[in-house]
């Protein structure tokens, strides 16, 4: 590599702020008297506390899984703070948008997300999820007119308790792994979403997760019905600050897609990656799973560029028959992050169809992994999948990993894998050079073409967030 | 692994051989690992798809009977055979010059001792090895000298028998620089043999030397076969190595091979064809421990009836082995509702300046192809015949060797028309 | 030989084929031709049986016998012969296995006794010298590697091999230069016999100065639009399909 290019490595996280605001925080550890104080906090109902304990013990039984392709020191659960939220938040909480800490607002607005209703980006509505509490939620209104709800999943369980109860846990189970269990005794807020059938959600729907608080966890949990023949498009995005210890994001994400109902998931994950030395960072370890019954289809597109670590392998149940799965990715590390990340697609309905694209990008000495599990059960006749994984190394150091995992007991199902990996060459590099254009230029030029595939899958106003977000966190990553 | 895997009689047995402490000491560390290892279960990641249970509830014992069956023999080939039973020499073959067969028991305890190093050096952390190390009474080390090249092609004819009988051998193949040679391990077993071989092939091939290796695992009926081969390549070494297996109950073989030398060469392809209730496990590994070698591996299978396959192929791009070449190919048909496939190719890589790639496919008979076979009026059960036949013919007839071919066409022939004698007239 | 009245196919639900009648006597040569997308391939694909070509309606009978009861393999064993556009390639089975086994079958559906090994290596290098391919073509994978020319030879070699009473040839000229184009249409014109008939689907005029049809019909949209002699294809040529498509409408 190149010193020129060494020097555009060093990169600059531009979400690292603080925000100064007094936060009320539990103190660290775990137990069950802290569950019952997250439960009583939220005034939650008995049966939710009950499932939460339930997860606990459950958790406690478990061991932290050591398959993924990354090394890290494990958490210490008991120096941790599992519920923080802006004071602001607790005493008096603000019954509208207009009565929120102007601070608390502020922060989103410096992250470039639209917090008015009257601002340009209005065809967006935006849920403010602040450590272990959503700040607000816009257009809630003229969503309500549309018959959709959005809210924090912690109003939800108020307001629709049968919802939340029939289908809390239904695709992602209280014990389905040491995070997964984790979140469901701990988590604290996330959003909710329900499409009636037959609607078409009117405007795209998305959530903004900041950790600010030093020492905390953040656990949000999200769950998205979409009833029979609905459509939604649901975007979420993630930052926090820049500090020296490693915070732990563990967040559940469950969405039930009913006949005919499709549900287009895209995430732009942003979270503080760590120092150029490694230090620091967050962990981001989630678990997110859909179910598509008949004629259904789920899309999850993800932007990875943050988090020290990532382990995290959005997935979909493909249980009616004829019904579609896609996950197309990009995977960004640089200096010492390291992600393994992937996706399974579980083939049960006839005529089930799933696609994944995945491209990897590793620099410096990063580690980038992709594990994916296509199976092809007895049932899924006529079913088919195509897999490719791309990989793309920008310097000597860094590694990039796949390890697809495919199993089918049907004949009549079709899989195809395929897997390249390449470089960004000096001969690639000449070219753009010779003809003009500086190296960061080029080589945010050839990433951003290796990553098409997966970005014309992004809402608009994201994949131009998406392709600055690459070329920030390439930033000196050069060779 | 010791209370899951009944080796106490075989362990008895060996109490009463006389044999040197050296190779006492090896057997001992060996029993000890074995002892301390956890059975592997389907938790196990190396385990997870094929069960061990058929090596459960028998007593396995030590035996090596006189009476020989002929085991596999080429046609119009010339090989050299040197044949085994239950893993011992029953034959004084002529060896060409330069071309040496030493036995462990015969080896000054030096000698012995670079060669239980040499063996020792390859492993990759298989459970298997340490059972391997147990029960080794006798190893055999083939040699091929210097710029030796040998024209005759060596058959190393393993036969197995007997009930109850489990066999540990180990086989050191060792080119020096500038040799070259064709060397075919098969694997038989006589119709009434309840047996666990449980084989292990290291082949070291030096600068500039060419080894063209078969391992053919053709065993049928109560057959369990457990075991490894292991390469390492020297600078602009060559080894082309042919796999295949067919029958048997359990077929497992680790397949590890180490780039060593810069400027190496491989070429690994194999071929898997369970039915009935086998299963067939295939795990790959290849180290591209240096730069500017070159692996190609090509592996296919057709699952029948109940049969069930595996296939793990691992590339790993060591740090600084740029220049790297390595493709990995492996296609399945599965030709019944009852068939089972589970494949894991996988890519690690610590070094950018590479080319590396790796496909894998399951599917079903190509219509198309179907379709022309019956425009030009042939049935579709002869079209299913044919194709799954050329499916896999495409990887023999890219063998060098005439005589293997020959050799492994009629048993895929009968294997595919199986049902239906005829239907394999044509693919003759 | 071939009765086909008010043919109606579909593919994938879509209706290609909309009442299709065509009477082909013994000895004769039938072109049809017409634009992309009429229906021309799928005539084939209808007649030689193939799978997802689904017929709604109409009949199609060779020498008396109902063809769309018969599976694709019975119907080329009863002489009817499809010359593939695009052959596909079949890595692993050789060209000599392929042709035996369809050779044998044929001839078995005839009565015939199949040729010996011997008898039928020396019949096949026959034939591959007379459309002009190398020996060694017959041990390569059938079609595998083969240029497009070379393929469509091959098409030809089985075509003499088969012996067949209906030859459909399937846009036998495309991506074919002149020289490989006047190799197949002399394989042809030498298997034109008073019980052999052809149908020859094209798109362009050339083929036809080599394989000169006794009818040309016009395939437009699913059905045939205008029926005439020789002529009427280089009416075609001069004035192009919009044309024919001016007068359907």
């Amino acid at each position: 590599m190149s010193e020129e290019v060494k020097q555009y490595i060093k990169s600059e996280y531009k979400a690292g702020f603080v925000t100064d605001v007094e936060s009320s925080t539990i103190p660290v550890g775990l137990s069950e008297d802290v569950i019952r104080l997250i439960s009583s906090k939220k005034n939650e109902p008995e049966w939710l506390l009950e499932w939460r304990l339930k997860a606990y013990r459950a958790w406690q039984e478990m061991t932290e899984p050591d398959w993924a392709h990354v090394t890290y020191p494990k958490p210490d659960f008991q120096a941790l703070s599992y519920y923080s939220s802006p004071k602001s938040m607790e005493e008096n909480r603000p019954k509208s948008l207009d009565e929120v800490d102007p601070e608390l607002l502020a922060t989103y607005e410096k992250l470039g997300i639209p917090v008015h209703e009257q601002e340009v980006l209005a065809g967006v509505a935006v849920d403010m999820v602040f450590d272990s509490v959503s700040v607000g939620t816009t257009f809630r209104a003229k969503l309500a007119d549309a018959g959709v709800i959005f809210c924090p999943i912690s109003e939800a369980v108020h307001e629709y308790p049968d919802l939340v109860k029939k289908y809390l846990g239904s695709v992602v189970p209280q014990r389905d792994n040491y995070y997964a269990a984790l979140n469901s005794a701990v988590f604290s807020d996330g959003s909710f979403v329900y499409i009636p059938k037959g609607v078409r959600c009117p405007m795209e729907l998305s959530t903004y997760f900041r950790i600010n608080e030093a020492k905390t966890g953040q656990f949000e949990r999200t769950l998205i019905i979409a009833d029979e023949g609905s459509h939604v498009s649901y975007l979420e995005g993630c930052t926090a600050p820049m500090r020296d210890e490693n915070q732990l994001h563990a967040a559940v994400v469950e969405l039930v897609c009913m006949d005919d109902a499709e549900i287009k998931y895209s995430t732009v994950q942003n979270w503080y990656p760590g120092d150029a030395e490694g230090k620091g960072g967050i962990y981001n370890f989630v678990t997110k799973r859909g179910i598509a019954h008949h004629r259904a289809k789920i899309s999850w597109t993800q932007v990875e560029t943050g988090s020290a670590v990532t382990w995290k392998y959005p997935s979909c149940i493909l249980k009616g028959d004829d019904s579609i799965g896609e996950f197309y990715s990009v995977a960004l590390t640089s200096n010492h992050q390291q992600a393994d990340t992937g996706t399974k697609m579980i083939h049960i309905g006839k005529n089930t169809r799933s696609t994944i694209i995945s491209k990897g990008i590793s620099a410096m000495t990063s580690q980038n992994s992709y594990r994916g599990l296509v199976k092809m059960n007895p049932g899924a006749s006529g079913a088919r999948n195509f897999t490719q994984c791309d990989s793309l190394l920008i310097g000597d150091r860094c590694g990039a990993h796949t390890f697809p995992y495919i199993e089918s007991k049907n004949p009549s199902a079709i899989v195809e894998h395929e897997a390249t990996t390449s470089k960004v060459s000096d001969d690639q590099m000449f070219l753009c050079q010779q003809r003009g254009i500086d190296p960061e230029k080029a080589v945010s030029m050839i990433v951003n073409g290796f990553c098409k595939e997966v970005f014309k899958e992004l809402p608009m106003e994201f994949a131009v967030e998406a392709g600055k977000l690459l070329e920030v966190s390439l930033e000196g990553a050069v060779g | 692994m010791r209370t899951e895997l009944n080796i106490d009689k075989a362990l008895a047995a060996l109490a009463d051989q006389p044999k040197p402490d050296w190779l006492v000491h090896w057997q001992q560390q060996g029993q000890q690992v074995l002892s301390q290892t956890a059975w592997p279960t389907r938790k196990t990641e190396n385990w997870k798809y094929t069960s061990l249970k058929s090596l459960q509830g028998i007593s396995w014992q030590a035996e090596t009977p006189d009476a020989v069956a002929d085991g596999i023999r080429f046609v119009d080939w010339q090989e050299i055979s040197i044949d085994f039973v239950n893993g011992r020499l029953v034959n004084t073959p002529k060896l060409p010059d330069g071309v040496t067969l030493h036995r462990l028991s015969d080896c000054s305890e030096a000698e012995g001792l670079t060669f239980l190093q040499k063996v020792d050096s390859e492993r990759a952390g298989f459970e298997f090895d340490a059972l391997n190390q147990s029960l080794l009474t006798e190893g055999y080390w083939l040699k091929v000298a210097k710029d030796i090249q040998v024209a005759q092609p060596i058959h190393l004819n393993f036969i197995s028998s007997g009930a109850d009988v489990v066999t540990s051998t180990q086989v050191l193949v060792e080119l020096e620089s500038g040799a070259r040679a064709t060397i075919a391990e098969t694997f038989s077993a006589t119709a009434e043999a309840r047996v666990l071989v449980n084989a292990n092939t290291a082949l070291y091939v030096g600068d500039n030397a060419q080894l063209t290796h078969y391992h053919l695992l053709l065993e049928e009926g109560e057959v369990r076969h457990i075991g490894r081969v292991t390469g390492s390549l020297s600078r602009f070494a060559s080894l082309s190595s042919f796999h295949m297996a067919v029958g048997g109950i359990l077929k497992r073989k680790d397949i590890t091979i180490r780039h060593r030398g810069e400027g190496a060469e491989l070429s690994l392809n194999g071929v898997y064809l369970p039915k009935g209730h086998e299963v067939i496990d295939y795990h790959t590994t290849l180290e591209h421990e240096v730069p500017n070698c070159t692996s190609s591996e090509i592996f296919r299978g057709i699952m029948a009836d109940h049969g069930k396959a595996v296939f793990n192929g691992r590339i790993h791009i060591h740090k600084d082995a740029q220049k790297s070449v390595a493709e990995m190919n492996n296609r399945n048909l599965l030709l019944s509702d009852h068939a089972e496939i589970d494949t894991k190719p996988e890519l690690e890589i610590y070094a950018d300046d590479v080319r590396c790639a790796h496909g894998a496919t399951i599917a079903q008979l190509d219509k198309s192809l179907l379709f022309y076979f019956q425009a030009r009026g042939i049935s579709k059960k002869e079209a299913e015949v044919m194709l799954s036949f050329g499916f896999i013919n495409e990887l023999l007839d890219a063998l060098n060797d005439q005589p293997v071919q020959t050799l492994l066409r009629p048993l895929l022939a009968t294997l595919f028309a199986q049902k239906q004698a005829d239907l394999a007239r044509h693919i003759l | 030989m071939l009765t086909i009245k008010n043919l109606k196919a579909k593919v994938e639900d879509k209706d290609i084929l909309k009442g299709l009648n065509i009477d082909v006597k013994p000895g004769e040569v039938h072109a049809i031709m017409g634009p992309n997308g009429a229906g021309k391939s799928t005539l084939g694909y209808v007649l030689a049986g193939r799978d997802g070509y689904e017929v709604t309606d109409g009949s199609a009978e060779l020498h008396g016998e109902n063809l769309l009861d018969m599976d694709a393999e019975e119907r080329a064993r009863k002489g009817l012969f499809l010359a593939f556009q695009y052959p596909v390639e079949i890595p692993g089975v050789s060209n000599m296995e392929f042709l035996k086994a369809s050779v044998d079958a044929v001839r078995e559906a005839r009565g015939l006794e199949p040729y010996s090994s011997v008898e039928f290596i020396k019949l096949a290098r026959e034939k591959s010298k007379a459309v002009n391919l190398p020996a060694d073509f017959l041990k390569r994978g059938v079609n595998e590697g083969f240029s497009g020319g070379e393929k469509k030879r091959n098409e030809l070699m089985q075509m003499m091999l088969l012996e067949p009473s209906l030859c459909i040839l399937d846009e036998t000229d495309s991506g074919l230069d002149i020289d490989a184009l006047q190799v197949v249409a002399e394989g042809v014109n030498a298997l034109r016999s008073p019980d052999r008939s052809f149908i020859v689907v094209t798109h362009y005029q050339r083929l036809l100065d080599y394989i000169v049809p006794d009818y040309v019909h016009v395939l437009a949209d699913g059905k045939i639009v205008k029926s005439g002699g020789k002529e009427l294809a280089l009416e075609l040529e001069k004035e192009g399909y919009r044309w024919i498509e001016g007068e359907t409408v």
